[in-house]
């Protein structure tokens, strides 16, 4: 039986093993394990890559959204605006900086609507965070238009969606602040948690930086509250290498997915990117009605799959005090009974690809 | 020329190879989060220090934060704790948004307990004492305290691994006890990491929720926590060097025995009092200098690398002005922040190494 998993670690470590190693060595001979020459130098590379003036490694794209929202001010009786079918991450930092998520509802191609977005803005909104879920962009003009219209600033939740670009320009780069995680099972990943966040403001990227190390100016001067969340430079060594090989990862998952595309049988949905954006198919997600059916169907043939992510965010147990019930948002509820993420990965071949779609259509009898 | 240097980690991995093919054999395995290798690390620890539950997390500041998280602390309520510490301690304090209330330090470099038993107001919630440089909190008369005022206590162990209080380990004594793995700390690893450790099942089970966004499994979550998990590539150094622990610790116990005899013939050098009752771990081996500035120009100059914890009290720095404190609310820690200097101390100074630094301390009091 041909397998098709849904991540293939072995193949990424085989393939920069020779690379890689002289680059660890590297930080043991200097011994620099915490800010090292190595978190300046991708910082550096993440700018140019990104198109923008600043950019600051931490510890996890989590961290990127609390850090990026405090250093934006945002904290008790603010409001931010947020879809409920992210990860809970997303949620979460909102309420670690103490103020309330608002979520508003999503689109056919999962992102948040604008048009929700508008519906839900009241006195104390302070804030947009949307979601560029899945590595799909979402719609940047109409959400930056409402954004200035209600005086309201923008954290782009990119954390799925380095390489994404709408008319050419990175996304994580349209809103005051954009976060991304590296976590490793990202497009761009390191070998344990990590983030960073872009911005292209200097004042912002300053405080960040305080606050990913106690607030330090240097060794023996403290000038604002902070925490810490540095990347390890161990981890920064390997997003080095890494982001030098991401144009050929998204080239292939971009393979995959006009794959997919062309393989698929009709009747399957998969969202649509936006027009003029170009995805980085972070994952790549059908909706098809017996979903755990054909999750299960295809399990029985050696291929993997996910659901990004089966329970909105508003009916988990830890969401309760937020007052959501079942029903308050019902595109997003809908399509969690239905998407399935299938594997996109860049070290799929064109036959397991085909195998994937030859299965979905056998079981679906199309 | 440094002849005596601070950061012994080149010599530490000066054959990195071993841990490099653990590494490889790591990464290409992908259990990059909270892998086996966490596991195992946080098995070992708990053993190693005679607790239930050791709990690993991305860094020390959040080894402490978690726990007040998880005490349910938040805006109103107050925390009392040391004046002399670190940043780390207070800040993980504010994340939690309850107010650092400080209390003045001892020349042993802890905290003041009866001006911890004093400071305490309705608005305490719980109590974190610093077991600094590798000292130990008196915890007899501290846990009677609070138990006194039922306020739990999270020690701030970041720097005493395996330094202990009347034959018990820091750490063990409160509700949870946090420790650093900074590459700096006698048990380090390559990058920031943390440990928790408790006895108490419930506070365990929710630290474990806490660390890793409440997901209860991998599509439910019961609280909203956030992401501080111990990374498994650190935890392969953990392994690595948890064996070793022991030995570093008794290693930097005589250097600090070496130190103490012979400073304590320089006259312009006074060494803290030693109470009975405590293992001291030296993470920081620190005394009290006359002309401390100058002696510590000299140092450098004479290549001995020495440093200062720290030379700036924390109440009076610019970006804990919202405390409210005033210069000379701590009197004792003003005067350590002028007088204290550190040497060197870690296991793989020479015998030679620690002669060297005596013998530049005492010529610089020498020299008049």
């Amino acid at each position: 039986m041909l397998r098709v998993p849904y991540v293939d670690f072995p193949a990424q470590f085989a393939e920069e093993r020779a690379e890689l190693m002289p680059l660890l060595k590297g930080v043991f001979s200097r011994g620099d394990f915490v800010g090292g020459a190595a978190i300046e130098a991708l910082e550096q590379e993440l700018s140019a890559y990104l198109g923008v003036a600043h950019v600051v490694a931490l510890n996890s794209g989590t961290d990127a959204l609390i850090l990026g929202l405090r250093a934006l001010g945002i904290g008790p009786g603010d409001e931010v605006i947020t879809p409920p079918n992210s990860f809970v991450a997303s949620t979460a930092a909102i309420v670690a900086v103490g103020a309330t998520p608002v979520f508003a509802d999503v689109r056919e191609d999962q992102n948040i609507d604008p048009a929700a977005i508008a519906a839900t803005i009241t006195p104390r909104t302070r804030a947009i965070m949307p979601v560029h879920l899945a590595g799909h962009a979402a719609d940047m003009s109409a959400i930056l238009s409402l954004a200035q219209q209600h005086g309201l600033v923008v954290i782009e939740d990119a954390a799925q969606a380095i390489g994404t670009r709408i008319g050419g320009r990175s996304v994580g780069t349209f809103g005051d602040i954009g976060c991304f995680s590296a976590h490793p099972l990202k497009n761009l990943n390191a070998a344990g948690d990590a983030g960073f966040l872009a911005t292209r403001d200097a004042s912002l990227a300053a405080r960040v930086r305080l606050a990913r190390s106690h607030g330090m100016q240097d060794r023996n001067t403290v000038v604002s509250w902070g925490t810490v969340s540095r990347l390890d430079t161990l981890q920064a060594e390997l997003l080095r290498l890494r982001l030098r090989r991401l144009p050929s990862v998204l080239e292939r998952r971009r393979q995959n997915a006009a794959s997919y595309e062309r393989l698929l049988p009709p009747g399957v949905f998969r969202p649509t990117p936006l027009p003029g954006a170009e995805s980085s198919f972070h994952l790549f997600v059908i909706q098809v009605e017996a979903r755990d059916q054909l999750k299960a169907f295809l399990s029985g043939q050696g291929i993997e799959t996910a659901i990004h992510y089966p329970i909105p965010i508003h009916l988990q147990p830890a969401a309760q005090a937020l007052g959501y019930a079942k029903g308050s948002f019902p595109r997003c509820e809908a399509q969690a009974e239905r998407i399935l993420s299938l594997p996109i990965h860049q070290f799929l071949t064109l036959s397991q690809v085909e195998h994937v779609a030859v299965q979905i259509a056998g079981f679906l009898g199309a | 020329m440094t002849t005596v240097r601070y950061s012994y980690l080149a010599q530490q991995f000066a054959d990195p190879a071993p841990i490099l093919a653990a590494l490889a054999q790591l990464v290409a395995t992908g259990d990059f989060t909270l892998g086996k290798p966490v596991g195992e690390f946080e098995k070992a620890f708990a053993a190693m220090l005679g607790v239930r539950h050791a709990i690993g997390v991305g860094s020390g500041t959040d080894a402490l934060k978690l726990p007040l998280k998880s005490l349910g602390l938040g805006p109103g309520d107050e925390v009392i704790t040391a004046a002399n510490t670190f940043i780390a301690t207070v800040g993980a304090i504010h994340e939690t948004g309850a107010r650092a209330v400080f209390v003045d330090c001892e020349d042993h470099f802890c905290m003041n307990v009866d001006q911890a038993e004093a400071a305490i107001t309705p608005r305490t919630r719980a109590i974190m004492p610093v077991h600094f440089t590798g000292e130990v909190v008196d915890m007899t008369r501290l846990m009677a305290i609070a138990d006194r005022h039922q306020l739990p206590i999270v020690e701030d162990a970041c720097q005493g691994i395996l330094s202990e209080w009347d034959g018990r380990r820091s750490g063990t004594w409160g509700i949870a006890g946090g420790f650093s793995l900074h590459p700096l700390k006698n048990l380090n690893v390559w990058g920031d990491g943390g440990i928790i450790v408790t006895n108490d099942d419930a506070m365990d089970a929710r630290l474990r929720l806490l660390r890793n966004h409440g997901l209860k499994n991998r599509d439910e979550i019961e609280l909203l926590g956030c992401n501080s998990r111990l990374d498994s590539v650190q935890a392969v150094i953990g392994n690595w060097l948890i064996p070793q622990t022991g030995a570093i610790t008794e290693a930097r116990i005589r250097n600090g025995a070496y130190y103490d005899a012979a400073f304590a013939q320089i006259p312009g050098i006074r060494v803290p009092p030693r109470r009975s009752g405590v293992k001291r771990v030296f993470h920081l081996y620190m005394v009290f200098a006359e002309q401390r500035d100058a002696l510590f120009e000299y140092c450098l100059k004479h290549g001995v690398e020495a440093k200062i914890h720290y030379p700036i009290p924390l109440y009076q720095q610019k970006g804990l002005k919202e405390l409210g404190y005033v210069a000379g609310d701590f009197p004792v820690t003003d005067r350590h922040a002028r007088e204290v200097i550190s040497f060197p101390v870690d296991q793989h100074l020479t015998e030679e190494n620690l002669a060297t630094v005596v013998e530049v301390v005492r010529a610089f009091y020498q020299k008049g």
